[in-house]
């Protein structure tokens, strides 16, 4: 390389290198002089669980802007490190210590599956450091494993185990297959059902049992299954892209022509409904935490507005809720604490109020949960749009 | 249920057109180690591609057929350029930087479908006719699974043809063998490598196609097939096309029938096949026995 080329790039890098310091040295001088807070947040964004995961983000970044525009946390300004946790407990888990020592992070939030959820939750213990899970719905978190430093925001596989039962009990089911994951989520929500189940559908009782491995991409096998079974109902929790493929495959075997199929893992959500289109079966009665046509409380207008900006389309997704609320309920307890400081921060967090635009949420001060329930209704067709919507929209709450 | 021969037959047929499937994608994987000598870790993501592709096409012009003739032809040039373009010039280097090669392309690839088609997750919709379930005397079988069985064997045939009963084929046999001597007679070799290149990466175009309407769209859904490529091909024996499908036929079985008869061991099975065979046969069902030449 010449000299005076060299020197030209030299001059190049010194200029950006300027640019970008004079940049993040005006955001922080002109609103907070103190160091930031520090969010740790764990999400999946790439792979299969960046379906949920990006959206999800969305809702993190979002609530994380609106909190600064507000003035921060206890006057200092909030900066997010966020960490892909690839749907990997283990790699959740190791994001996650890394998050703890080495950008110190003073809270952590996220986790997409249970089983990232479990991962990260032992490192929030060990490592002392309060976590939020925001979407880990297994019961394990918050009794098993349970321990001071760990919250849920999200709803629990009791809640949507009720959620299950009671619709099942309502269309008058008797005989009901059921399909989940063979992880903690399937597990616990298979037990949340059948804990419902007694109240809820008395008449009802579980013919077949099937459990599939987290990653299966051909239900082929199991539809067989269900379609030789005596089962008027199927009850399930298979979420995301399982949920999609099993629908794509059972469709030609007439599976939700025999059965009618209920279940949770927010198959009911727009993401679902709205990229599925016609594709999507019948007969499907689903959850979401949030959808964009329904609106519980005032808050829900203006969180959907502020979101339908930021996404491009009122259509928005059902997902970054989630994030939202978590961010949402660590500003309102560090507010309340008036500190960091961990015991004052779990003090706070316990028996914890919080407007959220789903309604109000409480933390249970003992067991750390949040009082989250899940809309659920059967998904219509719609004579205004090509994608099925929920309808009628039925809270449930633990 | 097991004593239930119609459930059994069903699952016999899930079986077929699950291996149907893979090999469709399977053998252009094999077909490129076969002439090539290369392991291809990026045929996953073209089976990826072709299955978006399918997708983009399928939705603008509402036809799913037209969505395939897109994946097969979109793949193949894109088959086509990398092989002419990048993959030309690591023949000489040693095996690791092709495997390396082939490992970038699934990163670059994975990254330019999450651009192009975003996180979210899409469906293709069945073709018309083959929506519903074919009563086949004693059961109810959905007509597009049927199809797959059919499909597969009709791919193996056409295969066969192409590489022992024709021209480009023997010119393809004859490079796997000498390239050099190809060469010395006056034909361009390296025209027979982006073919196969080509080939191959439109038959995972194919097979992605082939699979879109029984799966969801979403990043990373390169990552199961992939492993379930590489088992068939090993248990095959690589570079075989005959090997490739009974690989591919005996992996459908075994996934099938695992769900059904162990469940708690259904995601270890395959794996358990593949380690059981090659200690058997190290070169696998229809590979030959690898001799070093001078």
């Amino acid at each position: 390389m010449s000299r005076e080329r060299q020197m030209k790039l030299t001059r190049r890098v010194v200029l950006v290198l300027l640019t970008s310091l004079a940049a993040t040295g005006s955001g922080t001088a002109a609103e907070t002089p103190a160091t930031p807070i520090k969010i740790g947040v764990l999400y999946p964004t790439s792979g299969s669980g960046a379906v949920f995961g990006a959206p999800t983000m969305r809702g993190h970044d979002m609530a994380v802007e609106e909190v600064n525009a507000r003035g921060g946390i206890l006057g200092r300004r909030v900066v997010s490190f966020a960490r892909d946790s690839k749907l990997k407990p283990a790699v959740a888990a190791s994001a996650a210590r890394e998050l703890i020592t080495r950008e110190g992070v003073d809270v952590l939030m996220g986790g997409l599956s249970s089983a990232e959820g479990l991962a990260i939750s032992e490192v929030a213990r060990q490592e002392e450091v309060v976590y939020i899970a925001t979407i880990p719905k297994t019961v394990q978190l918050t009794r098993e494993k349970f321990h001071r430093h760990v919250f849920r925001t999200a709803a629990n596989t009791d809640t949507e185990g009720l959620g299950i039962a009671r619709i099942l009990g309502n269309l008058d089911a008797r005989t009901i297959c059921q399909i989940q994951f063979d992880y903690a989520y399937g597990h616990d929500l298979a037990a949340g059902i059948a804990k419902a189940l007694d109240t809820e559908a008395p008449g009802a009782r579980i013919v077949t049992d099937l459990k599939v491995k987290l990653g299966t991409t051909d239900f082929s096998a199991q539809i067989a299954q269900l379609m030789a079974s005596d089962c008027d109902a199927v009850a399930s929790g298979l979420w995301g892209s399982a949920f999609v493929n099993f629908a794509q495959q059972g469709k030609p075997f007439g599976l939700f022509q025999k059965v009618k199929y209920v279940s949770g893992g927010e198959i009911g959500a727009h993401e679902i409904a709205g990229k599925m289109k016609g594709n999507y079966p019948d007969n499907v009665w689903g959850n979401s935490y949030e959808l964009w046509y329904h609106d519980p409380v005032p808050e829900a207008v203006a969180f959907h507005r502020r979101l339908a900006r930021l996404e491009g389309t009122e259509q928005t997704s059902s997902w970054p809720v989630l994030a939202y609320i978590g961010v949402e309920t660590f500003a309102a307890a560090a507010g309340k604490a008036g500190s960091l400081e961990d015991d004052r921060l779990i003090a706070a967090l316990e028996g914890l109020t919080v407007m959220t635009p789903v309604g109000p949420r409480t933390i249970d001060a003992d067991t750390h949960e949040a009082d989250t329930g899940q809309f659920w209704g059967p998904m219509v067709r719609s004579p205004d749009h090509d994608f099925r919507i929920m309808e009628p929209v039925t809270y449930i709450g633990p | 249920m097991l004593t239930n021969p119609t459930f059994l037959f069903i699952q016999a047929l899930n079986s077929l057109a699950l291996g149907m499937n893979l090999f469709i994608i399977a053998s252009g994987l094999t077909l490129i180690f076969g002439v090539l000598r290369v392991v291809n870790f990026a045929h996953g993501a073209f089976f990826m591609l072709g299955a978006y592709v399918s997708f983009s096409a399928a939705t603008w012009t509402g036809s799913f057929w037209i969505g395939l003739a897109a994946a097969v032809a979109v793949l193949a040039a894109c088959g086509w350029a990398i092989e002419r373009g990048l993959l030309r010039l690591l023949y000489e280097r040693e095996p690791l930087t092709q495997l390396l090669f082939t490992f970038a392309l699934v990163l670059i690839l994975g990254d330019v479908a999450k651009i192009v088609w975003g996180t979210d997750q899409h469906t293709v919709s069945y073709p018309p006719g083959l929506d519903g379930a074919v009563d086949l005397g004693i059961a109810y079988f959905p007509a597009y699974s049927l199809l797959l069985c059919l499909l597969g064997p009709a791919v193996a045939a056409g295969l066969w043809l192409l590489v022992e009963h024709t021209r480009w084929g023997r010119v393809m046999r004859a490079a796997t063998e000498d390239r050099e001597m190809v060469a010395a007679l006056g034909i361009d070799a390296s025209r027979v490598s982006a073919g196969v290149f080509a080939a191959g990466a439109a038959l995972a175009g194919a097979g992605g196609a082939l699979a879109a309407p029984r799966v969801a769209l979403t990043p990373g859904m390169d990552a199961t097939v992939i492993v379930d490529c590489f088992i068939i091909v090993i248990i095959g024996g690589l570079g075989s096309l005959w090997g490739s499908f009974l690989g591919a036929l005996l992996l459908g079985f075994v996934t099938v029938f695992g769900v059904v008869l162990l469940p708690e061991a259904e995601l270890v099975l395959p794996y358990l096949m593949m380690v059981g065979l090659l200690l058997w046969r190290p070169w696998g069902l229809f590979g030959r026995e690898e001799v070093e030449r001078a």
